[in-house]
């Protein structure tokens, strides 16, 4: 048996030697939220936090997992308590498709835990290891920014109302 | 200036709501087709072929079959026959035939008790092929004595859009410029993959993946496996971005194969690399044009011929391009477009298909022809683009139509046409508004300097700018009707069944925005369902932009016709038998409309649940459904887009950076503008990808995807393009789409080239070669030096 500590609670759990991290937390702990992509750790879209740093899930056997602190998108918010990360990305549309949006939302995450106060192009930057193939990025940078207004407690919701001349 | 058709006051159309399933998508709890499971459900894969073109001369799968845990295998001895010809034509042929007609071609698949064993028991299949000879080159599949990829030969039969007289055009013209330009494949490089998961009970087969087009699927499973169509069901999941991948694809036929045969429920997972080089691809492409100017800015020809390969399964005829139309000021034109088959992995309409290439091309021609006579590229488009109103150059069937377009559209009665736009004719938008507006917010007249002359130097970094324009259709009807069917319930809240994909558009949001609106209750009154084949109506899914503009249109019918039935119950039963029409429905509340002094007022869910004069109980069934069709939408309907980029082009390293970007949108009334601007982004996005970096490696001696993983294949980063461009609309309403909304998805792909390639050109003076990585840069920029250099 493998100890893993995801999100705050442990699980004991049947790992192969050979078995990929990202399977594990998909196929065993029900956390499909770690979504896998390219499985070679190209486009960032399985990524999870390890001990608060950023790693890519599919490039990761299960047992590497052990005497870890796992944070997954599912132990970032829920769906009646977002963190604010997600409330900015719902309220700038920082996606479309969705399937790349867990991975930015926890680079972002360990983004501003460092660099709470970023530049629009510190944070686009920091966005640049993750891959979105339906072409959200500006407004995936603009989450990161408003993320971090939020974060701080400075942010006020704007409402996109009017049908003409909306600018991006 | 500016005032456009300003839309009568709406309550829903027009805000940027949130999608309705944003919350799942930044939870990670959506579902796609690679996360969906069944209890007691297997794992199948598929043995790909090694080689471009064979007979399979010998399959044994006995040692595969020995394997523990192997449950059943199937090859092409279990399918004879089995042939699902797709409703379009990125898809045609039979699920397993015993041919192979491209590396990783399905060959056989196994179905197993793990991903595993099914992945070691591929090995275990032993085939003997007879290679047959291949053809890997477009231009060469042409030939007469070239290898056959399918029986009914490599050339489909040419498509071709013609006006006026080329002879006279080149006499009207003072200058004629002739280009050829060469497009390699741009890869689909779908985030997400896919999965198809299938059940085969009894004479009942279900399906769950991640599909466009719900309904289509349906089809194809009831053509392959003859079974009725009220015995299949479909439930097509969300899909990563799909730009036309996840249609009805073959992997989706061969697990249904597999569960026929094992009878238990079967996964089909693909791998990353599967969907990048066995799937699907954008064609590879040629455009030969010409093209004919006068002294003073007037285009008097445009002719070209367009070479497309289909790969292995594609059966295209054209490209569906509607540059004809947008450049349609032309006074002579010719058009002309081939599908040839190759032994390369199946090619199949990619956002903005045709558009994106050949309008490319076309746009590119007229900017030499526009630098020749020395006129302004904004005002060169404005002289001879299409205005509203104006004749539409594609009016011809496609060779799939049953008869011809005209013909039918003759054969109807006035009845059956009655408040139909005038047809073969424009009904709404164009790019004037666009590039009016565009030039102004961009500052075009200030920062233009001239074609060729840069905007700035700065060491060995030079900007430019450049303008370019782009269209597609608003949905076609060949690939079936659209439909959608609303239902009121007790409480007032409303269903709404549409077959419909969702691939990150946002149209189940923006469908809802259009029910709420027809029906005057709020969008959180409003659910819908777009997947579920046992429950929505047959359409024909969404690809060609057809979302917004068909499937809306019966949507908002729909409505109409349920609220109809409700304000005729209304009308009895509390406001004394006034005539319906005179009400109206405002958040859920029935009143008499236009009439503040009458202060009846009765809620949607207290009519619904009053005990009626007639029945003596309660409305039970009010459901809605579109009366009458939709007119055919490829005779009047386009979205048109106009962007505008600057770019940075170091002439050292050849690197291209585009610096600042404004996107213009008519895609007629918006309906909610954050879904929209991140369409216009997200195609100006792909389009920049395409032009700048995106192009698939072939192995010259087989075929293969020699760049089949996101490690070889680049794509646009953040970073990669501007993080803040601007984006604006023009809402030049349509007289036939839902509150004048028409669509939107393609053209905004179909601009970024165009613009994005001009701006290179106005910096350094040159016109490159896509994709125009460093090194293509490098080299036009040394090419060109040459010859000057030795004349000077
Ligand atoms: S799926 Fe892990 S990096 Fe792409
Ligand atoms: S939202 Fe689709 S890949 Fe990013």
């Amino acid at each position: 048996m493998t100890r893993l500590n995801v999100n705050g609670q442990s699980f004991d759990v049947d790992v192969k030697a050979h078995e990929i991290l990202s399977d594990v937390l998909r196929n065993q702990l029900g956390l499909i939220g770690v979504k896998v992509s390219c499985a070679e750790g190209e486009c960032g879209s399985c990524t999870i936090l390890v001990d608060g740093v950023p790693a890519t899930a599919c490039l990761m056997l299960g047992r590497q997992g052990e005497r870890h602190e796992i944070t997954t998108i599912e132990g970032i918010g829920t769906h009646d308590e977002l963190h604010p990360i997600q409330e900015a990305f719902v309220e700038e549309q920082g996606f479309q498709c969705g399937f790349c949006t867990p991975g930015f939302i926890m680079m972002a995450k360990a983004f501003l835990d460092e660099n709470p106060n970023p530049t629009e192009e510190e944070a686009s930057m920091a966005m640049s290891g993750n891959i979105c193939r339906c072409g959200a990025h500006p407004y995936i940078v603009k989450s990161v920014l408003n993320a971090a207004e939020r974060m701080q407690g400075r942010h006020e919701s704007k409402r996109t109302t009017g049908s003409t001349g909306a600018s991006a | 200036m500016n005032v456009l058709h300003k839309p009568k006051k709406f309550k829903i159309v027009g805000q940027g709501i949130p999608v309705i399933d944003a919350r799942e998508k930044v939870t990670g709890s959506l579902e796609y087709g690679v996360d969906f499971v069944l209890p007691r459900m297997v794992h199948g894969k598929i043995k790909r072929s090694t080689v471009p073109h064979a007979r399979i001369k010998r399959i044994d799968v006995t040692r595969a079959l020995a394997l523990p845990g192997v449950l059943g295998v199937v090859t092409h001895e279990d399918a004879p026959g089995l042939n699902w010809m797709g409703v379009w034509d990125n898809y045609r042929g039979q699920i397993l035939d015993g041919i192979s007609r491209f590396v990783g071609d399905e060959v056989a698949a196994v179905a197993a008790t793990s991903v595993e064993i099914a992945d070691a028991a591929l090995d275990l299949i032993d085939v003997e092929y007879e290679p047959l000879p291949a053809v890997l080159d477009v231009e060469k599949a042409l030939l007469d004595d070239a290898p056959q990829v399918r029986e009914e030969g490599n050339v489909r039969d040419e498509y071709r859009v013609v006006w006026g007289d080329l002879d006279e055009g080149e006499t009207q013209a003072d200058y004629v410029i002739d280009q050829e330009m060469r497009y390699k494949a741009q890869n689909y490089a779908g985030i997400g993959r896919n999965a198809c998961i299938c059940t085969w009970d009894g004479d009942q087969v279900s399906m769950w993946t991640s599909s466009q087009t719900p309904s289509e699927l349906q089809t194809g499973i009831h053509q392959a496996f003859g079974i009725p169509m009220s015995n299949v069901r479909v439930v097509a999941l969300p899909s990563g971005c799909s730009f036309g991948l996840w249609w009805s694809n073959n992997f989706m036929m061969v697990t249904a194969l597999l569960a026929r045969k094992v009878r238990k429920p079967v996964k089909i997972e693909l791998t990353s690399q599967e969907c990048m080089a066995a799937v699907k691809r954008r064609h590879i492409e040629i455009t030969r044009g010409r093209m004919g100017v006068a002294k003073d800015g007037t285009l008097t020809m445009a002719d070209f011929s367009h070479l497309m390969d289909n790969g292995a399964y594609g059966f295209k005829t054209d490209v569906y391009f509607f540059c004809c139309d947008l450049w349609g000021g032309a006074r002579n034109g010719d058009y002309r477009v081939r599908g040839v088959n190759t032994n390369l992995v199946t090619s199949g309409c990619m956002r903005a298909v045709g558009d994106i290439t050949m309008g490319l091309a076309v746009e590119r021609l007229a900017d030499k022809c526009a630098h020749k006579v020395n006129m302004d590229p904004l005002e060169f488009r404005i002289k001879n683009q299409i205005k509203s109103g104006q004749q539409l150059r594609m009016q011809e069937p496609r060779q799939h139509m049953k008869g011809n377009l005209t013909d039918y559209i003759d054969g109807l009665t006035e009845e059956q046409t009655g408040n139909w736009p005038k047809m073969f004719h424009l009904s709404s938008g164009s790019t004037h508004e666009l590039l009016l507006k565009g030039a102004e917010k961009f500052r075009w007249h200030e920062r233009w300097k001239g074609w060729g002359v840069p905007t700035r130097v700065n060491g060995s970094k030079r900007r430019g700018v450049g303008v370019g324009t782009g269209a597609h259709c608003c949905g076609v009807e060949f690939g079936g009707n659209t439909s959608s069917v609303v239902r009121l319930n007790h409480d007032g809240s409303v269903n709404v069944f549409s077959a419909a994909g969702r691939q990150g558009q946002g149209s189940e949001t923006t469908l809802v925005q259009v029910a709420a609106e027809e029906m005057g209750v709020p969008v959180e009154k409003v659910s819908i369902v777009t997947g579920d084949t046992y429950v929505v109506p047959w359409a024909s899914g969404s690809s060609a932009s057809t979302t917004m503009f068909r499937t809306g249109w019966a949507t908002r019918e729909a409505c109409r016709d349920a609220k109809t039935q409700l304000l005729k119950i209304a009308a009895r039963e509390f406001f004394d038998g006034i005539d319906h029409e005179k009400l109206d429905i405002e958040d859920g509340i029935i009143r008499v409309a236009d009439d503040p002094a009458d202060n009846r007022r009765i809620a949607i869910d207290e009519l619904m649940n009053v005990l009626c004069s007639d029945s003596l109980s309660q409305t039970s069934v009010i459901t809605g459904r579109p009366n009458g069709v939709m007119p055919p939408t490829i005779a009047f309907a386009r979205q048109w887009a106009a962007q505008f980029a600057e770019v940075e082009v170091d002439v050292g390293t050849g690197e291209i950076r585009i610096t600042d970007y404004l996107a213009g949108q008519d895609s007629g009334t918006v309906m909610n503008p954050k879904v929209l601007k991140n369409q216009v982004i997200g195609g100006a996005i792909c389009g920049a990808g395409f032009v700048l970096y995106e192009g698939m490696e072939f192995d010259p001696s087989d075929g293969r995807v020699l760049n089949d993983s996101l490690l070889d294949y680049k794509l646009l980063r953040t970073g990669d393009f501007p993080s803040d461009p601007e984006v604006f609309f023009v809402e030049s309403q349509d007289p036939v789409g839902p509150f004048g909304a028409r669509g939107a998805g393609e053209s905004p792909a179909a601009a970024a080239g165009p613009a994005i390639c001009q701006a290179v050109h106005n910096a350094i003076g040159v016109w490159v070669d896509v994709p125009m990585t460093p090194e293509t840069v490098m080299r036009a920029i040394k090419e060109n030096e040459g010859p000057k250099a030795m004349a000077s």
